[in-house]
């Protein structure tokens, strides 16, 4: 078992699951409702008939009213593909501890919780672009390649969410549940990145991963900050004015992207810094 | 307060650096973080704040700038007003006047030495580069000590100053110390120390150079300043009864009350030199008052028959030697030569031509000695000097008598330093100096000489020239001056002429004044005493108050400097003919000093200026506490470094 998750966790992470707010068509029946009408007890619409259709699924108490064959519809019960879109970009390598470690605990447990409820989880690292890439697999002997997988991830290169969205897209992947873990800090922005996850039939879920130093750095001292990324060298001086302004800047920073996933239907769920993973997992299983 | 090194202010400039260093050079750690997306961010936002947000006061900043401006101060030499600052100069104009003798009570210092103190605090203060001159501001201003550092210069320059006088120039003394200041370095100033005892306005003309007024009188406008208490003799003379005999005299004097308050005085009359009181005389004085006093005394003349000199003294009480013990003591005593000192001893050596004895008769104020040279040179080495005019008629000594001598028709080839030509026949007048004091109301055109010994010779100054040479001259001699006529005048038409009167009454008087004045120039109290005296010889002065000065006579004079003191000044010249006596009369008789209140008003282009009590002031420097508190500020920038470096 990898260090990423340990017995007594594991154990609390029985009360979690995933929580979907859409419906997505699957390709094997499952716990999920799909966006498909099949054969569960559960209905979900009707429709007029047509021939070559199953008989049995014809609603006689509406001909007997309506006079007119009306087929009634099921909700089909499918699996679902739960995409982990890791964020491994070198602003993720910083941070006590680095936010790529608190990522990859978090995704292997979004992973686990996944795998348990017969869903499809996929593994997609992303920095400038799409990483190396695991396939969606089910079942929940497969934790342990997800988290060699994880395990194997480093924190490097620049973000560009949206080429990474762009390349997701393009792979054809089934829409799904796409569970973003990142620091959002990308200079091209992760608004229109999640609008096109959005415009494509996925979910995303935001875990924005943050650290204590960056929430409130300490105030005193001259530098020279190097964005590990870009290379961007900024001179300042942390005198309280200047702190007080970093703290405004970053509270603007928050309350817009949990703004954002208000006004898209999305679940937004801070990690890192004072936030456990256990307390992130829980808050998006309450979200539910 | 005064900056007295105003230049180092300039050390606050460091400010402008330092604050540079910390906007644009301040080391910075490179550090790497993960995105500087937010940082960016807010630095946009401090700048849009505040586009010179670069300036971070940091505590150490605050000190370091605190240290800079508190050195520069400290370097600037805060003092207490009154300092000079450096480089510059300070041009001390104190005023001598007799009334800054005053005092406001026994033991008191006089105004004068207030001033002094004053000085000798300035001097005494001077910072580096910084100079002082000290101008005494009488009668003339007089130059004592021109810009110096040097502490002993200025001092005896301050020794130096002593009232005299009863004139002032102050206006003429600052204009002398603005014209030494006009290229003085900035901060320099005038600074004049007087009580202001003088009526009218003295017009302060610095041409740009600033000038300080400080009062060091009583009067100075302070709350609770003793009233001036000052009485004293402004006026006094001395004239012969007409009719009643030449000992009769009457004693002419007034007496004023400077004070607030009546006053009650005694004004007592004795002779110099002599025991006994001529008169005494109680007054009663309302406030700000004078009271004339008439006594009648009789002036026996001593054993030789010599003036008598007349002291007037005021006191409280009826014993003289009391005193007045008010402000000014000076104005208390008065010397005044006593009518009989008019009478002239006239010593006629030789067979004089009978219109010049006859002249000589007719003076009632003349005591006629007819002698021969050979009478006076058997007179005895201890017999008192013979004082007095004489008048030698064709014999002439080798040597000038000293004091004034007339020769009548000379003969030999000399007389005395003037060299005398040949005979020769009715010369014609054909000039005479009209401004000389024995040629006043005479002239010369209508007097026809019959027979003339023209005079000659570098000595002999022509007074009346003809045609042949000079018939009346004049050699002036430092004791005296010798009248010679080359001609006999009753060979000539002159002595029918009124002229001739005028021109011996002239002659009189003149020698008259000179002894009555005690054969000294006259001058003010406290001017020195110029005593003409033979190259060499030595002068003893015994002043009013027993103090014996001694001097050497220099180019025909001995200059005696003296303390104003009121009285009779004897003077001995040792001359190789013996001794000879002179004395000089000094009294103030002067109700402008008298008077000791502060009136006078000073203005500079038309604007009163301001002036301030006057006091010593203890020099007081504040840059050492100041240096004390820039160590403090380092060691506190230190502690905060080590901490500031601890935290990091």
């Amino acid at each position: 078992m990898s260090s990423l998750l340990d017995p007594e966790f594991l154990r609390r992470l029985a009360r979690v699951r995933l929580l979907v707010r859409r419906r997505f068509a699957g390709s094997a029946g499952g716990a999920r409702r799909s966006t498909r009408k099949g054969q569960s007890v559960e209905m979900a619409d009707h429709r007029p008939y047509s021939p070559g259709d199953d008989v049995r699924r014809i609603d006689w108490n509406a001909y007997a009213r309506l006079e007119e064959l009306i087929l009634r519809l099921y909700v089909a019960e499918e699996d679902l593909v739960v995409y982990l879109l890791l964020d491994t970009s070198a602003s993720m390598g910083f941070g006590d501890p680095p936010k790529l470690d608190v990522a990859k605990r978090l995704a292997a447990a979004l992973a686990y919780v996944g795998l348990s409820g017969s869903e499809r989880v996929g593994v997609v690292p992303f920095g400038a672009g799409i990483g190396t890439p695991m396939q969606p697999t089910r079942g929940r002997r497969r934790i342990g390649t997800v988290l060699k997988h994880l395990d194997a991830l480093e924190a490097r290169g620049e973000t560009d969410l949206q080429r990474a969205v762009d390349e997701l897209i393009a792979r054809r992947t089934r829409p799904g549940l796409v569970l973003v873990l990142s620091d959002l800090l990308d200079p091209g922005g992760y608004q229109r990145s999640l609008d096109r996850l959005i415009a494509e039939r996925h979910e995303p879920v935001i875990f924005h991963v943050l650290d204590r130093e960056e929430l409130d750095p300490t105030p005193g001292g001259d530098f020279n900050f190097v964005d590990s990324e870009r290379g961007a060298r900024v001179e300042v001086s942390l005198d309280q004015r200047t702190v007080d302004a970093y703290r405004r800047r970053v509270q603007l920073f928050l309350e817009g992207a949990e703004a954002y996933a208000k006004k898209r239907g999305l679940s937004y769920v801070r990690a890192g810094a004072d936030v456990s993973i256990e307390d992130a997992l829980l808050a998006y299983s309450r979200a539910a | 307060m005064t900056w007295l090194s105003p230049w180092s202010l300039l050390w606050l400039g460091l400010t402008v650096p330092l604050v540079l260093l910390y906007v644009l050079k301040r080391r910075r750690v490179d550090r790497v973080i993960g995105s500087t997306l937010l940082w960016e961010a807010a630095l946009r936002d401090l700048r849009a704040e505040r586009p010179w947000k670069r300036l971070i006061p940091t505590v150490a900043l605050l000190l370091q700038l605190l240290a800079i401006v508190l050195g520069a101060l400290a370097l600037a030499r805060p003092a207490g007003a009154g300092g000079v600052p450096t480089g510059a100069t300070i041009a001390l104009v104190v005023d001598v006047s007799t009334s800054m003798d005053a005092r406001s009570g026994e033991g008191d210092d006089s105004r004068l030495e207030r001033a002094v103190s004053v000085g000798r605090e300035l001097a005494r203060a001077l910072p580096p580069g910084g100079r002082m001159m000290v101008i005494a501001a009488g009668a003339e201003a007089t130059l004592l000590a021109p810009p110096t550092a040097d502490g002993a210069t200025l001092s005896r320059a301050l020794d130096a100053l002593a009232a005299s006088g009863t004139a002032t120039d102050l206006e003429g003394a600052v204009a002398l110390a603005a014209e030494r200041l006009r290229s003085a370095p900035s901060g320099s100033r005038i600074l004049l120390l007087t009580d202001g005892a003088e009526d009218g306005e003295v017009s302060l003309d610095t041409r740009g150079v600033p000038v300080e007024v400080q009062l060091v009188g009583p009067e100075a406008p302070a709350e609770g300043a003793a009233p001036t208490d000052n009485v004293g003799i402004v006026e006094a003379d001395a004239r012969a009864r007409v009719g009643e005999g030449p000992d009769r005299a009457d004693l002419f004097a007034r007496i004023r009350n400077f004070a607030r308050e009546p006053a009650d005085v005694f004004l007592t009359a004795t002779l110099e030199g002599r025991d006994g009181v001529l008169a005494s005389r109680r007054l009663t004085l309302e406030a700000d008052a004078s009271v004339p006093v008439v006594m009648a005394v009789d002036l026996p003349p001593d054993a030789s028959g010599r003036a008598a000199v007349v002291r007037l003294a005021l006191s409280r009480s009826d014993a003289a030697h009391e005193g007045m013990q008010d402000d000014l003591a000076l104005d208390d005593v008065a010397v005044v030569p006593s009518p009989g000192a008019r009478r002239l001893p006239v010593f006629l050596v030789g067979a004089a031509p009978a219109p010049v004895e006859r002249v000589l008769r007719a003076d009632t104020n003349v005591e006629l000695f007819a002698t021969t040279l050979q009478a006076l040179s058997e007179r005895d080495d201890d017999a008192p000097p013979l004082d007095g005019l004489f008048v030698y008629a064709g014999e002439v000594p080798d040597r000038a008598p000293p004091g004034d001598s007339v020769v009548v028709a000379p003969r030999g080839e000399r007389a005395f330093e003037a060299e005398l030509g040949a005979e020769v026949e009715a010369p014609r007048v054909i000039a005479w100096e009209e401004s000389d004091p024995r040629l006043r109301f005479v002239t010369m055109g209508d007097v026809h000489l019959a027979r003339l010994r023209p005079i000659g010779g570098s000595a002999a100054r022509a007074l009346v020239t003809t045609d042949a040479g000079a018939a009346i001259a004049s050699i002036t001699r430092p004791d005296g001056e010798t009248t010679i006529l080359g001609f006999d005048p009753s060979t000539s038409d002159w002595p029918r002429q009124p002229t001739f009167v005028v021109f011996f009454r002239n002659l009189l008087e003149r020698a008259r004044e000179r002894r009555a004045s005690g054969g000294v120039a006259a001058g003010g109290l406290g001017d020195a005493l110029r005593i003409a005296a033979p190259d060499g010889a030595s002068v003893e002065v015994i002043t009013p108050s027993g103090e014996r000065l001694d001097a050497t006579s220099r180019g025909g004079l001995a200059i005696v400097p003296v303390r104003a003191e009121a009285g009779v000044f004897r003077a001995t010249v040792d001359l190789p003919s013996g001794p000879r006596e002179l004395h000089a009369l000094r009294s103030l008789l002067d109700a402008n000093e008298s008077d000791v209140r502060a009136r006078l008003r000073f203005s500079r282009a038309g604007e009163d200026v301001g002036a301030a009590p006057a006091a010593p002031r203890e020099h007081r420097e504040s840059w050492p506490w100041l240096a004390a508190l820039v160590l403090l500020l380092f060691a506190i920038e230190a502690w905060w470094a080590s901490r500031k470096g601890a935290v990091a």
